[in-house]
């Protein structure tokens, strides 16, 4: 299970941020983590991800100034929003994710949307 | 007015002059006849003549229509029974007689009554007239009844009373949905961070690499989770304890020096002596005693919050005139607000990161001393890092407006 993909998890709660790194990297997937959208950019400069897995409301530089910058960089590296704000909908049509997943969650469904916004199959129904 | 009167007439005694009745005056000067049916036709204001001891003298149609008196019901009575009761007794027509005299008119609004008692509110003019020696010969008076505008005024301001009351209401709703929404959103980030150390458990031991290091380590993140959860339940516990006994403070006699510094001690037992220095002056003072040792744990919770292990926390109480003095001093970062208005709901200092709590301490402290009727105010020190909260007490709680 190695080689699925580089996955960038911003988040500013240590303890969620540690766990999914670690459930993602068991997963198979390269996991490295940021604090908030300035540490992500300094990451994304020297380590190519697939996926952003973003938190909206962080210290420092929040998603919306994250998405912004990565704009003005040329970026375009899939977004997949993990927040426990309200009216996620709505920030991920602004911010033109790949899509939300609402704190608190049960892993499943991040690991559904990560698959998805990912561009992979799920293992789980692909019988051919 | 009626002097303004004596200035038309010529005028309207020319219209006079083309209707029946005739002007036997050559130089259409205006004669009494004359003069008294045009007063006699006006029936929106009472227009009346007194004399110099205070009695009626004339009667219009204005006057019996506003007033309810028929001439002969009227003239030669006093003007005091146009008064009420209170006015009357206090000497108001007589007062009103005098200063028109004095200053050459007299005009007010007041409540006036009528024949049959009830009240109108009225707009009067009273004017001394005096003959071409300057004897005084009497007085005109001219009233208007405004009850209805009055009235009407009193709707509109009774109005705009509810509409204020509405918006405040709508404000405090719209607070309390960002209140909660705020609150919520806090509770949601310790509680996902939990719920996937639990994922995380259970992923192992399906796979079967659930080692023991593995195991503390993701009971250690949990535990960090719940005690986070614990620390904002008990800042909303707060919160909900202050809406509840809102209006009820249990005030008594404290010495505020004892109470604070049981409060100091209570920290240094925690742990951390030498860490909080105190000079407290004894101040005996009416406070509610519960609430305000909340209010100094939570400056000193605050001041510790920002300071490093090195730093010492000055706490020094003083008497004033008119109550006591609190102030907690950090030697931390200082303030940095950015407009953000650190006493609000949630409301963190631009250069806060690193946060536990929610922010609602400083701002249940504010609602505590606000009740008490006191002042709580944040500055940078002048000289040297770190920031300076100051709590004024009055002396006993004063009334103070809601919020």
């Amino acid at each position: 299970m190695t080689g699925r993909g580089r996955i960038l998890v911003v988040d500013d709660d240590a303890t969620l941020r540690e766990t999914l790194a670690e459930i993602l990297s068991e997963d198979g997937f390269e996991v490295r983590g940021a604090r908030n959208g300035q540490e992500a950019l300094e990451q994304l400069e020297e380590w190519r991800a697939d996926l952003v897995v973003l938190d909206l409301m962080m210290p420092v530089m929040d998603a919306d100034a994250f998405s912004a910058a990565q704009q003005k960089a040329g970026r375009a590296i899939p977004m997949l929003i993990v927040s426990a704000a309200p009216h996620l909908l709505e920030a991920a049509d602004r911010l033109g994710a790949v899509g939300v997943v609402a704190k608190p969650f049960r892993i499943h469904e991040l690991r559904e949307q990560v698959t998805r916004g990912l561009g992979l199959r799920q293992s789980s129904d692909s019988p051919e | 007015m009626a002097i303004h009167q004596e200035a038309r007439a010529p005028r309207a005694t020319r219209q006079a002059a083309r209707s029946p009745i005739r002007s036997p005056d050559p130089d259409h000067r205006p004669d009494e006849h004359t003069f008294q049916l045009l007063v006699d036709a006006v029936v929106d204001y009472a227009i009346y003549l007194i004399s110099p001891d205070g009695r009626v003298q004339s009667w219009n149609r204005g006057a019996e229509r506003i007033k309810g008196y028929r001439a002969d019901q009227i003239i030669g009575q006093p003007i005091s029974v146009f008064y009420t009761p209170e006015d009357a007794a206090a000497g108001r027509p007589a007062h009103n007689l005098r200063a028109a005299i004095e200053h050459g008119h007299f005009t007010e609004q007041a409540w006036r009554v009528r024949k049959d008692g009830t009240r109108f509110w009225a707009d009067i003019v009273l004017t001394p007239l005096r003959d071409e020696q300057g004897a005084l010969t009497g007085f005109a008076k001219v009233t208007r009844d405004l009850t209805e505008r009055r009235a009407s005024e009193e709707h509109e301001r009774q109005l705009a009373v509810e509409r204020e009351a509405r918006s405040a209401a709508e404000g405090a709703l719209r607070a309390r949905e960002r209140f909660l929404s705020i609150a919520s959103h806090e509770l949601r980030t310790p509680v996902a961070s939990l719920q996937l150390a639990i994922d995380a458990i259970l992923i192992r031991r399906e796979r079967g690499t659930l080692d023991t290091q593995r195991l503390d380590d993701l009971l250690h993140r949990m535990e960090r989770a719940t005690a986070r959860m614990r620390t904002l339940l008990g800042e909303l516990l707060d919160v909900s304890r202050l809406s509840d006994g809102e209006r009820n403070l249990e005030v008594e006699q404290v010495e505020l020096a004892e109470l604070v510094g049981d409060v100091a001690d209570r920290f240094a037992e925690v742990g951390r002596p030498g860490r909080i220095a105190t000079r407290l002056e004894p101040v005996a003072i009416d406070v509610d005693a519960s609430r305000i040792d909340q209010v100094v744990c939570n400056l000193i919770e605050n001041a510790l919050k920002y300071s490093s292990d090195a730093d010492t926390v000055d706490i020094t109480l003083s008497k004033t005139d008119d109550g006591a003095v609190i102030e907690v001093t950090d030697a931390g970062r200082g303030l940095d607000m950015g407009g953000v208005d650190l006493f609000q709901p949630f409301g963190r200092g631009a250069n806060v990161n690193d946060t536990q709590g929610m922010g609602l301490g400083l701002f249940i402290a504010h609602q505590i001393v606000h009740r008490h009727g006191g002042t709580i105010t944040a500055a940078n020190r002048a000289t040297g890092a770190g920031a300076t909260f100051r709590v004024f007490l009055p002396q006993r709680p004063t009334p103070q407006s809601a919020g």
